[in-house]
C-alpha cells in the first residue's frame, strides 16, 4: 500500500491508472501465490485426485465428457448400490462437473489437449484465484480498495480455505466459495445501486451456487436476514425493495431448475424464511405507499408496528426451527452422521490453526464496521455472526466463516496501515515538537503489523504443507534420515481388481471406499460415500460383524464376489477397518437387532483384539479377514508374531481358518486385503462320514462274502454292488 | 443361627432345660438381629431423608450392604465423579441416578425396602477391589435375600443410563415400581424471562428516549462478545462438557491447558477468550489513537498500549498454541 498511496500523493499525472495497475498486479500475484500454495500435493506425489468424494466427482465428470451433457443428466449408475443402482443425474449438484467439463471442452476446442483428470485436479486452485478476486470486489464495496486487496491476499493463502481447495481435491466446496463470495458481492452491489441489472446478476450467480453446493441454503437465509434487519433498522428504501424482490423471484425460479433441488425451495422449512421476508417486504412497501396517501399518521405507524412485529415473530420462529433443527441434527446421534468426523463441534485450536492471526483481529474489523454502519456493513456483520455460529457448531463449516474473517481482518489491518503507513500530509496540525517521537511510534506499529503478517504467511505455508496436502490415496512415511517411503497400496489393490476380476464383479467394502473402488477399480460396489440408504449400509455392517457362516448368507443374498478391507496393523495405519469396526456394529442394529455392541467388548467394557478380547469379536468376519495368516508374520524381533502395530497388541486368534472365503490379494504392506467369496459347492457337503469310508460294518461283510484278507475300499464297493444286485 | 441350629440337632434326648435355655438364647439372638436390622434400617432411612442417594465409603459399604442381617435391597452406583478422573459419562449417569432416587424418595409409595447409594472410586477404592470392578459407572443391585446374581448387574452398554431404563431394571429386580418424575428445568425460561424483564424495564424507563437502541457501541460490543465466545470454542464445551481444569492426583499440580490438540479444558477456553479479546482491543486502540480527537499525550498512551496488547497477548496465544502442537512450527 505504500506505493499505492505514494502514487496518490506523488502527483503523478494519472493516479487512477497507477491504482488500477497496482490492483491488477496485486490480484495477479495473490492468484499466483494461492495457486502455487495449493500445489504441494502435486509436486510431492503426482497429479492425482484425492480422498473419497472427489473420486466420485471425477468419475461423473469423466462420464460427462465422454457421453455428453444429456447422457449425464439421465445417467443411471448401475455400478453403485448394487442391486439398487443410483440415479446420478437427479442426485448430484452438477455445477462442479459441468464447470470442469466446460473448461475441458473449451481447451480441446482450442487444441490444447489436456486430459480431463488434469482439469479436475487443477480446478480448485484456479478457482481460488477467482475467489480472491470476488473477495476483493466485495471488500471494496464494504470498505475501500486497500482493504479489498488485503482481503484478496488473505483468502488466497488462508488454511481454512486451502483445506478444501488443494490441487486434486475436486470437490464442490472448491468452486462454491467463489460462487458464494461473488453472489454476495452482486447482492451488495444491487442493494447499493438498486438496479435490476445487478440483481439479475446476483440471481445468476446464485443459480451457479445452487448448482454447485448444498450450502446455497446459507445464502437464501442470510440475504433475507439482511433485508429483515434493514427493515428493523428503518433503513428500508426502494433500492432494497427492488433488489430483494427481483432476487427472490428470479432466484427461486432458477434454483428450481436444478433437478436435485427441485421443489425444495417452496416446500422445506429452510427456505421459508426467504418467502416470509418477501411477503413482509411487500406489506411494508404497501404500507409505505399508503402512508404517503393517508393522514392518520399515528394509526399508520401503530399498524405497521403491529404487522412488523407479528411478521418478525413468524420469521424468528422459522429461523429458530430451522437452525435448532440443524444444530440438533448432529446431536440426535444418527450413527451414520455421528461417525463422520467432520460433523463435530470446533475447538479453539481448530480456529487458530485455520485462521491464525485473523481469528484475533477480525473482531476488530467487525467493531469498525458496526461503528461506521451502513446498509452493506449490516450485511457483513450478519454474515460474520451467523458464520461464526455455524463454524462453532460444526468443523466443516469453518469454510463459510473463512471468507468473512479474511474480509474483516483486512478491514482491521488496512485501517491500521492507513493511519500509520501513510505520510503526515493529511493531518492538518502536526505538533512539531512530537514529530520524531510520533514517527518512532508509527515505525513500531508498522513493523509489528508486518511481523504479524509475515508470521501468518509462514503459518499458512506450514499448515498447508503439513496438514492439508496429503492425497490420502497415496500414503507417505518418513525415515529418520528424512528419506521418504511411498505406500501405494490402495492403488495397487484397486488396479489388481481392475485387471484380475470379472468386469461385473461385485465388491463389498465399508462405505468409505465405495467411491474409490468405483473410480479406480471400475467395479460394482454395494455401498458408497453417498450414504442415502442406511439399511443397505447396515446390512454390510452386519455382514462384517457377524460370524463367517451368518455373513456368508448375507453375502450370498447380496451376490458379493469379493470383499475388500483395509488393514493397518502392519504399518500402524490408524484409519483402518478394525478401528472403524464399532461404527459398523452401531449402524447394523438399525436393520436387525441381532449383534449387540456390548458383545464386542470385554466384560470390563474395553475393545481389545488380543486374547482377552470378546469371543464374538475374535470370530467375526472382519476380525478373521483382517488377521488371516497375520499370526504367522513376525514384523520385528522385539515383538511376538502377530503383533498389531496400530493397536499395540498381540492378536488373540492366530489360527484363523476361512471356510467360505479365500484370500485373493493382499497388497505390499497388507494395507488392502481382498477376499473372494467362494461359490456354493455343487452338492452340499455331508456332515457325517461317507459310506465308503465307513469301516466297521463293511469290513465285516467283506470278510464274509469275498473272504479276501486285504479288502481295499474298492473291493468293498464292488462287494456292495453285488449285494444290491442280489437283493 | 446356623451354629445354634446345629447345636439343636445334636442335643441329647432328655435335657429339656438346656433346650429351653437354647430357645431363649435363640429368641434373644433373633431379637438382637432384629434390633440390629431395625437400627440399620433407621440409620439408612435417616440418611435417605437427608439425601436421596446415600454416599458410602468402604466402611459403610461393609456394614450396611455386605454384612448379612439385612431386609432391604440396595441399588448402588459405582462411579468416579472427581474431576481429575475425567469421567464425563459418570456425571450424566449420576444425574440420571439422582433423578431416579429422587422420584423414589418423594413418591407416595416410598418404603424402606429399597435404598439408593453411591460409592465413589476416590472414597471407597477398596470396595472396587473387593468386587473386582475396574470400570465406572456400574450399577449393582444387592438383593435383600441371597447373593447378587448376574442380572443384578445393570447392562449399561445395552440399556444406557436413562432414569426410565434404570427404573425398569429396579422394578425387575425388586418389584418396586418407580415412576420417574423429572424436575422441570426452570433455568432456561427463568433466564429468558429475566433477560426480557431487564430489556423491558430498560425500555420502560427510557420510553421517552429510545436512542439507546441506536447506540452503536452496545451493538458492537455484544456482537464482539458473541464472536469471541464462539471462536474460543465455548460451543465445544457446551456439547462435550469437559472439566474445568485437570489436577494431577499424584503431584497435585493443576494444569489449565489440555495437552492434546483434539480437546480443551474450560479454563483454557477462558484464557484464549481473554487473549483474543486483548489482541482485538489492541488493534482497536491502535486505530483510535490515530483517529480520535483527544490530546496528543493520551493518544500516545493509547498507541503504546495498543502495541503492547497486540504483541504481548498474541505471543502468549502462540505459546499456548505451541504447547498443544508440540514442536510447532518446525515439526
Amino acid at each position: 500500500f505504500t506505493p499505492l498511496r505514494g502514487g496518490l500523493s506523488g502527483g503523478l499525472s494519472q493516479p487512477a491508472g497507477w491504482q488500477s495497475l497496482l490492483s491488477f498486479t496485486i490480484l495477479f500475484l495473490a492468484w499466483l501465490a494461492g495457486f502455487s500454495a495449493r500445489l504441494f500435493a502435486v509436486i510431492r506425489f503426482e497429479s492425482i485426485i484425492h480422498e473419497f468424494d472427489p473420486w466420485f466427482n471425477y468419475r461423473a465428470t469423466h462420464h460427462l465428457t465422454t457421453n455428453g451433457f444429456y447422457e449425464f443428466l439421465n445417467w443411471f449408475d448401475e455400478r453403485a448400490w448394487y442391486p439398487l443402482g443410483r440415479i446420478v443425474g437427479g442426485t448430484v449438484y452438477p455445477g462442479l462437473m459441468v464447470t470442469a467439463g466446460l473448461i475441458h471442452y473449451v481447451l480441446n476446442l482450442l487444441h490444447v489437449t489436456v486430459h480431463i483428470r488434469d482439469v479436475c485436479v487443477f480446478l480448485a486452485p484456479v478457482f481460488s484465484g477467482l475467489t480472491s478476486i470476488s473477495t476483493f470486489l466485495l471488500t471494496k464495496e464494504l470498505w475501500n480498495q486497500g482493504a479489498g486487496l488485503m482481503a484478496a491476499c488473505f483468502i488466497a493463502i488462508v488454511p481454512g480455505y486451502i483445506s478444501r481447495s488443494v490441487a486434486g481435491s475436486f470437490d464442490n466446496e472448491g468452486i462454491a466459495i467463489f460462487a458464494l463470495q461473488f453472489t454476495y458481492y452482486l447482492w451488495v452491489k444491487s442493494v447499493k445501486t438498486g438496479s435490476v441489472f445487478w440483481s439479475i446478476g446476483c440471481c445468476l450467480s446464485y443459480f451457479y451456487m445452487v448448482s454447485a453446493w448444498g450450502g446455497y441454503v446459507f445464502i437464501i437465509n442470510l440475504i433475507p436476514l439482511h433485508v429483515f434487519v434493514l427493515l428493523l433498522m428503518q433503513r428500508f428504501s426502494k433500492r432494497v425493495y427492488i433488489a430483494y424482490s427481483t432476487f427472490y423471484i428470479i432466484g427461486l425460479v432458477l434454483s428450481m431448475q436444478i433437478p436435485f433441488v427441485g421443489f425444495q425451495p417452496i416446500r422445506t422449512s429452510e427456505h421459508m424464511a426467504a418467502a416470509g421476508v418477501f411477503v413482509l417486504l411487500q406489506v411494508y412497501a404497501f404500507l409505505q405507499y399508503l402512508k404517503d396517501r393517508l393522514t392518520k399518521q399515528e394509526f399508520q405507524t401503530l399498524f405497521f408496528l403491529g404487522v412488523s412485529l407479528a411478521a418478525g415473530a413468524v420469521f424468528l420462529s422459522v429461523i429458530y426451527l430451522t437452525y435448532t433443527g440443524r444444530s440438533s441434527y448432529a446431536k440426535i446421534h444418527i450413527p451414520i452422521i455421528a461417525s463422520v468426523s467432520e460433523h463435530q463441534p470446533t475447538t479453539w485450536v481448530s480456529f487458530f490453526f485455520d485462521l491464525h492471526i485473523l481469528v484475533c483481529t477480525f473482531p476488530a474489523g467487525l467493531w469498525f464496521c458496526i461503528k461506521n454502519i451502513n446498509d452493506e456493513r449490516v450485511f457483513v456483520a450478519l454474515y460474520a455472526i451467523s458464520a461464526v455460529y455455524f463454524a462453532g457448531v460444526m468443523v466443516r463449516l469453518m469454510l463459510t466463516l473463512t471468507p468473512v474473517v479474511c474480509m474483516l481482518s483486512a478491514v482491521a489491518f488496512s485501517s491500521v496501515f492507513e493511519h500509520y503507513l501513510g505520510d503526515d500530509m493529511k493531518r492538518q496540525s502536526p505538533p512539531l515538537e512530537d514529530s520524531s517521537d510520533e514517527d518512532d511510534r508509527k515505525n513500531a506499529v508498522t513493523m509489528l503489523m508486518l511481523m504479524l503478517l509475515m508470521m501468518f504467511a509462514v503459518h499458512c505455508t506450514w499448515v498447508t504443507s503439513n496438514a492439508y496436502s496429503s492425497p490420502s490415496v497415496v500414503l507417505a512415511s518418513y525415515n529418520n534420515d528424512g528419506s521418504r517411503n511411498i505406500l501405494d497400496d490402495f492403488r495397487e489393490a484397486y488396479y489388481w481388481l481392475r485387471q484380475n476380476t470379472d468386469e461385473h464383479a461385485r465388491v463389498m467394502s465399508w462405505w468409505d471406499y465405495g467411491y474409490q473402488i468405483a473410480g479406480m477399480a471400475n467395479r460394482t460396489t454395494l455401498v458408497d460415500n453417498n450414504t442415502w440408504n442406511n439399511s443397505h449400509i447396515a446390512l454390510v455392517g452386519k455382514a462384517m460383524s457377524s460370524n463367517e457362516t451368518a455373513a456368508y448368507d448375507i453375502m450370498r443374498s447380496l451376490d458379493v464376489d469379493y470383499v475388500l478391507i483395509i488393514f493397518g496393523g502392519v504399518i500402524g495405519y490408524s484409519g483402518d477397518d478394525i478401528n472403524k469396526f464399532l461404527w459398523m456394529v452401531r449402524i447394523s442394529p438399525s436393520v436387525a437387532s441381532q449383534p449387540q455392541e456390548s458383545d464386542y467388548f470385554t466384560p470390563q467394557g474395553e475393545f481389545r483384539v488380543d486374547k482377552a478380547g470378546s469371543p464374538t469379536l475374535l470370530n467375526c468376519l472382519m476380525y478373521k479377514m483382517s488377521y488371516y495368516r497375520f499370526g504367522e508374520m513376525q514384523l520385528d524381533f522385539r515383538t511376538p508374531p502377530g503383533f498389531d502395530r496400530t493397536r499395540n497388541a498381540e492378536i488373540g486368534n492366530k489360527d484363523i481358518k476361512l471356510k467360505h472365503l479365500e484370500e485373493a490379494f493382499t497388497s505390499e504392506h497388507w494395507l488392502v486385503r481382498i477376499y473372494k467369496v467362494k461359490k456354493p459347492e455343487n452338492r452340499d457337503r455331508v456332515e457325517h462320514k461317507l459310506r465308503g469310508a465307513d469301516t466297521t460294518k463293511q469290513k465285516y461283510t467283506s470278510k464274509k462274502v469275498s473272504g479276501g484278507a486285504e479288502a481295499s475300499s474298492e473291493g468293498v464297493f464292488i462287494q456292495e454292488r453285488t449285494q444290491l444286485d442280489g437283493t | 443361627i446356623y451354629q445354634c441350629l446345629s447345636c439343636n440337632k445334636h442335643r441329647s434326648n432328655n435335657s429339656r432345660q438346656r433346650l429351653l435355655r437354647l430357645k431363649y438364647f435363640l429368641y434373644f439372638y433373633y431379637f438382637q438381629i432384629f434390633c440390629l436390622q431395625t437400627k440399620k434400617v433407621t440409620q439408612m432411612m435417616e440418611w435417605t431423608s437427608k439425601r436421596s442417594v446415600i454416599r458410602m465409603n468402604g466402611d459403610k459399604f461393609r456394614r450396611f450392604v455386605k454384612a448379612p442381617p439385612r431386609n432391604y435391597s440396595v441399588v448402588i452406583m459405582f462411579t468416579a465423579l472427581q474431576p481429575q478422573r475425567q469421567c464425563g459419562v459418570c456425571k450424566q449417569a449420576d444425574e440420571e441416578f439422582q433423578v431416579l432416587a429422587n422420584s423414589w424418595r418423594y413418591s407416595s409409595a416410598f418404603t424402606n425396602k429399597v435404598f439408593f447409594a453411591t460409592v465413589d472410586f476416590d472414597e471407597g477404592s477398596d470396595v472396587f477391589q473387593m468386587l473386582s470392578m475396574n470400570s465406572a459407572p456400574t450399577f449393582l443391585h444387592f438383593p435383600a435375600k441371597g447373593k447378587p446374581r448376574k442380572t443384578d448387574t445393570y447392562e449399561l452398554q445395552v440399556r444406557g443410563f436413562a432414569a426410565e431404563q434404570l427404573a425398569r431394571w429396579v422394578a425387575d429386580r425388586t418389584d418396586v415400581q418407580i415412576r420417574i418424575i423429572r424436575p422441570p428445568n426452570y433455568a432456561g425460561p427463568l433466564l429468558l424471562g429475566f433477560l426480557l424483564a431487564v430489556i423491558g424495564g430498560l425500555a420502560y424507563l427510557r420510553r421517552h428516549n429510545l436512542e439507546f437502541l441506536f447506540n452503536k457501541n452496545v451493538w458492537a460490543f455484544s456482537a464482539l462478545c458473541f464472536v469471541l465466545i464462539m471462536t474460543s470454542g465455548q460451543m465445544w464445551n457446551h456439547i462435550r462438557g469437559p472439566p474445568y481444569a485437570h489436577k494431577n492426583p499424584s503431584t497435585g499440580q493443576v494444569s489449565y491447558i489440555h495437552g492434546s490438540s483434539q480437546a480443551q479444558f474450560v479454563a483454557e477456553t477462558h484464557i484464549v477468550l481473554l487473549f483474543n479479546a486483548a489482541v482485538t482491543m489492541g488493534m482497536v486502540l491502535l486505530c483510535e489513537a490515530a483517529t480520535s480527537d483527544l490530546d496528543i499525550g493520551k493518544r500516545k498512551i493509547m498507541c503504546v498500549a495498543g502495541i503492547g496488547l497486540v504483541m504481548l497477548f498474541f505471543s502468549w496465544l502462540l505459546s499456548v498454541f505451541r504447547a498443544k502442537y508440540h514442536g510447532y512450527p518446525y515439526r
